[in-house]
């Protein structure tokens, strides 16, 4: 810093210096975060500790606070406290949080899925349809829907890799194409009968107070979280998302892992779609393509939280409880029903801007001061 | 500066910038007379790059820099891009953006706007009459309508520099900017170019030419300014002049210091050994690495010295040729292969090949080696932790946690980072390509101490660098790629003059060293 020439010959009419980051030399040109700012800061207080708390969970504080909200006021508190309400938001909310922890899987690796939504319809249509028209064990309509969903990631996954497109673009494809090959199979008509009454009831159930498709979530959600973030597997994801060309020269088979990423978020759909037949307790070909903008919402939002910028799984979920909450409180309260959405796309849509702003260096744009401005602090280095 | 002489139609007296710190530019002066070709020489650091980029106004100087345009007078500081064009600066860079699919005469429209007619719609027809004009008058045979990509790669430049000052009626006011308009071209096609040039210069065009390329500056260029070290040697008329005069101006004092001393010339075992590689630009290249050694290659932009390694590291077709590693004959299909022979690379562009921005510092660590970390279906993320540690140590990576990410790390550790990914393999043949780009001084040093380290310790290295210095002092030999081909195998002693030589030399020319 002793060798920056003198600065005091500049005058006063000067027009603002442009602000530069501390390290503009080696200025970032990969990929930008999915939320601006990350986890940069390192120094610490005691001050700096609780904005670094509130930044990070502050999604989850909002969560406990529309608990808290909706529990005393006078206008939900009655409906609100009921267990049957959060069994009903827990239960409903499982299906959707297993297909946006799947779509984590592709999304982390920089890729798009936006077929999850059909492919969950077409498993839940297929697994009906085997049952009713087959009359295959439970267990076989089960893998059965499953292995749909898979086979449609295979399909995606193989387009993408192999054909080198853009998995926005394949995905939109196939997510057409399925919603179209679900609607001639079933004619535009929900599959009721001939579901068997164990699925039926399982998607229904309570097992120890919880509703049963919780621990299929709980389930997906550690397994989700396993894999991203406690095996190589995850950690080349990671890579990959960052900087495909790097990745293949320290030795990622970029291809397969992104194939196989587009197998497990279809697997994942796969699984949704079974667990949405069974608590509908019918195939029905007009839900499923719905969930798949919520969900990637729902991803986003999560990544402005615990992991700051990244897409995570605790947060993923937090997001998702923090949605339901709110428009279910906001239904109890009598609000209409186009409340839900809009709430939905104020709350991603703030929250990360809201993200972004709190992880922004302190320090940055006061172009007055000219000591700070051009010169910068000393590399970190 | 007697009065005989014209005024400087532009002069840039006391520029200064520092990056973080370590001054790029120091009190730098130049000033470049109407109607001449002013060429800009130095090495890679020397801050030729960063001078344009100021006049440009793409970097901001340090406050105290003026510039002066004619009668005016401006402060550097806060110059922008804007006034840089108000003020009839034109800039044609290194790799011009043009676009190929596109046709002449958009290519051309886009420097200005594209003539519309009165619906608002595009007025083909006048723009392709007024392309037209525009290429008679600066000698490119080629209708407005062709592609870009179809003209030969000096035209391609020739319509960059054509968009680039289309707009100034008069050819005497202002400055065209060359940043090494040669540079992506081949030689046959260098010389094409410079005629339109003298041509232009000699209509009263002035031109500031940046160049690596001395033969070319002493063929075109009226006076010539040498940057090193970010400050200026000396501004010096060319007629006279010989490339080792340029040479001597360009590497000035010796940087001894810098370096680790040198080894005695290994005669051991060879390591990785080459036969008749074709590919990309090579045509048939043959070397031995030995086991220990240090194998310097240089060579001009283009002349196939990162596709080279790429090769070896089983990231760029092989046509024809044999690899040899350890004395199995090897043809590695992907990267991954070859590092499981023991083969490490690091690549040119560290932004783009080889850090994970957004990943912290211990992920960026064990890229690739993530696996080893796993056993029993659990990830060990405390021997990771510990690992990194020691390699945060020991290569001396400045960083506070290894949480942080990447991002926020200067060049050099940033490079550090992406050494110790590798040499922690302990690899048999380390492949470096400009291991030291964008590095600051201090971390050259480092980065250089660990590589004889890593030699100490059996590792062999092939070492790409453009900067013939760097070479001669990190080198145990140099290969010199020229034209597809190794045209020499320079030993001791090695000469940063003589490598200069050696790379700038006509490709036809054989050289017995």
């Amino acid at each position: 810093m002793t060798t920056t020439p003198d600065r005091s010959v500049v005058p006063d009419t000067m027009p603002a210096p442009r602000v530069e980051t501390p390290n503009h030399v080696e200025a970032v040109t990969g990929d930008a975060p999915v939320v601006p700012g990350g986890t940069g800061r390192t120094r610490r207080g005691p001050g700096a500790l609780a904005i670094g708390f509130l930044r990070q969970y502050s999604l989850l504080v909002l969560l406990l606070l529309s608990l808290l909200a909706y529990g005393t006021w006078s206008r939900t508190a009655d409906v609100f406290n009921q267990a049957a309400n959060f069994q009903n938001i827990a239960g409903s909310q499982s299906v959707l949080a297993v297909l946006t922890l799947g779509l984590l899987i592709p999304m982390i690796s920089g890729n798009l899925d936006l077929s999850i939504g059909s492919t969950a319809g077409l498993s839940s249509i297929a697994a009906a349809g085997a049952y009713a028209d087959a009359g295959v064990p439970l267990i076989v309509g089960v893998l059965f829907g499953v292995a749909i969903g898979a086979l449609v990631g295979l399909v995606n996954g193989l387009v993408v890799t192999r054909f080198g497109i853009d998995s926005f673009i394949v995905t939109l494809g196939t997510a057409s194409l399925i919603l179209g090959a679900v609607n001639w199979y079933s004619k535009g008509n929900s599959i009721i009968q001939g579901i068997p009454q164990e699925v039926i009831s399982f998607g229904g159930g309570l097992t120890f107070g919880i509703p049963n498709l919780v621990y299929v979530l709980v389930a997906a959600a550690l397994v989700v979280y396993y894999l991203l973030e406690q095996t190589p597997y995850g950690r080349n994801l990671h890579a990959i998302g960052s900087n495909k060309a790097a990745s293949r020269l320290v030795g990622i088979r970029v291809e397969r892992d992104t194939c196989l990423a587009f197998v497990l978020s279809g697997t994942f759909a796969g699984v949704a779609g079974v667990m949405l037949l069974a608590r509908s307790g019918a195939g029905n070909p007009q839900v499923g393509s719905g969930f798949t903008l919520t969900a990637i919402a729902a991803a986003f939002l999560g990544a402005a939280s615990f992991k700051l910028g990244k897409l995570n799984v605790p947060g993923t979920l937090v997001a998702i409880f923090f949605l339901a909450v709110n428009i279910t409180g906001l239904q109890f309260a009598g609000v209409a029903n186009w409340i839900s959405d809009v709430f939905t796309g104020l709350s991603l849509v703030l929250a990360v801007a809201f993200a972004g702003i709190l992880s922004r260096p302190k320090k940055a744009p006061r172009p007055k001061a000219d000591k700070t401005a051009s010169s910068g602090e000393p590399a970190r280095a | 500066m007697t009065s005989a002489l014209p005024a400087p139609v532009l002069r840039v007296s006391q520029l200064s910038k520092a990056y973080n710190g370590i001054l790029a530019l120091d009190g730098v002066d130049l000033d470049v007379r109407p109607g001449e070709v002013h060429a800009l020489l130095g090495g890679n650091g020397s801050g030729k790059s960063t001078l344009i980029k100021v006049l440009a106004g793409v970097v901001d100087a340090e406050p105290g820099a003026v510039l002066e345009l004619g009668d005016s007078s401006q402060d550097l500081h806060g110059w922008t891009s804007d006034k840089a064009y108000a003020a009839g600066l034109r800039f044609v860079h290194q790799q011009p953006a043009v676009f190929s699919d596109l046709s002449i005469a958009e290519n051309i429209a886009f420097g200005t706007t594209f003539p519309k007619n009165r619906a608002g719609k595009i007025d083909w027809k006048a723009l392709n009459a007024r392309t037209a004009d525009l290429l008679e008058l600066f000698g490119v045979h080629a209708a407005p309508t062709t592609p870009l990509g179809a003209l030969r790669a000096a035209d391609r430049t020739r319509i960059a520099i054509i968009r680039a000052v289309q707009d100034r009626d008069d050819a005497t006011s202002g400055v065209l900017v060359l940043d090494e308009p040669t540079a992506a071209l081949p030689a046959e096609e260098v010389e094409h170019l410079l005629g339109s040039l003298r041509r232009y210069a000699a209509a009263g065009q002035t031109i500031l030419y940046v160049s690596h390329r001395l033969d070319e500056v002493l063929s075109v260029a009226d006076r010539v300014t040498v940057l090193r070290d970010g400050k200026k040697v000396a501004t010096v008329e060319a007629a006279g002049l010989t490339e080792n005069d340029l040479i001597e101006l360009i590497v000035g004092r010796p940087l001894d210091r810098i370096f680790p001393e040198q080894v005695e010339a290994p005669a051991s075992d060879v390591v990785l050994s080459a036969r008749g590689l074709r590919g990309g630009p090579l045509a048939d290249v043959s070397f031995d690495l030995h086991q220990g050694e240090v194998l310097g290659v240089a060579g001009l932009l283009g002349a196939g010295r990162s596709e080279l390694l790429r090769m070896i590291f089983g990231a760029y077709p092989v046509e024809a040729g044999t690899i040899t590693l350890g004395g199995r004959a090897v043809r590695f299909a992907t990267p991954s292969a070859a590092m499981a022979a023991g083969v490490a690379y690091v690549p040119e562009e560290r932004q783009l090949d080889a850090l994970f921005q957004g990943n912290s510092v211990r992920h960026n660590v064990s890229a690739g080696s993530a696996g080893a970390y796993f056993s029993k279906l659990v990830f060990r993320h405390r021997d990771e932790q510990r690992d990194t540690a020691d390699a945060v140590r020991q290569f001396l990576i400045r960083v506070g946690r290894d949480t942080q990410p990447v991002e926020t790390l200067s060049g050099g550790n940033a490079q550090k980072v992406v050494l110790a990914r590798w040499l922690r393999r302990k690899p048999a043949v380390l492949l470096l390509d400009e291991p030291t780009q964008g590095v600051d001084i201090g971390a050259r040093a480092e980065i250089y101490t660990l590589i004889r380290e890593a030699t100490r310790n059996g590792t062999s290295v092939l070492l790409v660098a453009s900067d013939p210095e760097e070479l001669a002092h990190a080198c145990d030999r140099v290969l010199v790629l020229r034209g597809g081909r190794i045209a020499a195998d320079v030993r001791t002693p090695l000469e940063a003059h003589r490598l200069t030589e050696l790379i700038n030399a006509a490709p036809a020319a054989k050289e017995t060293v």
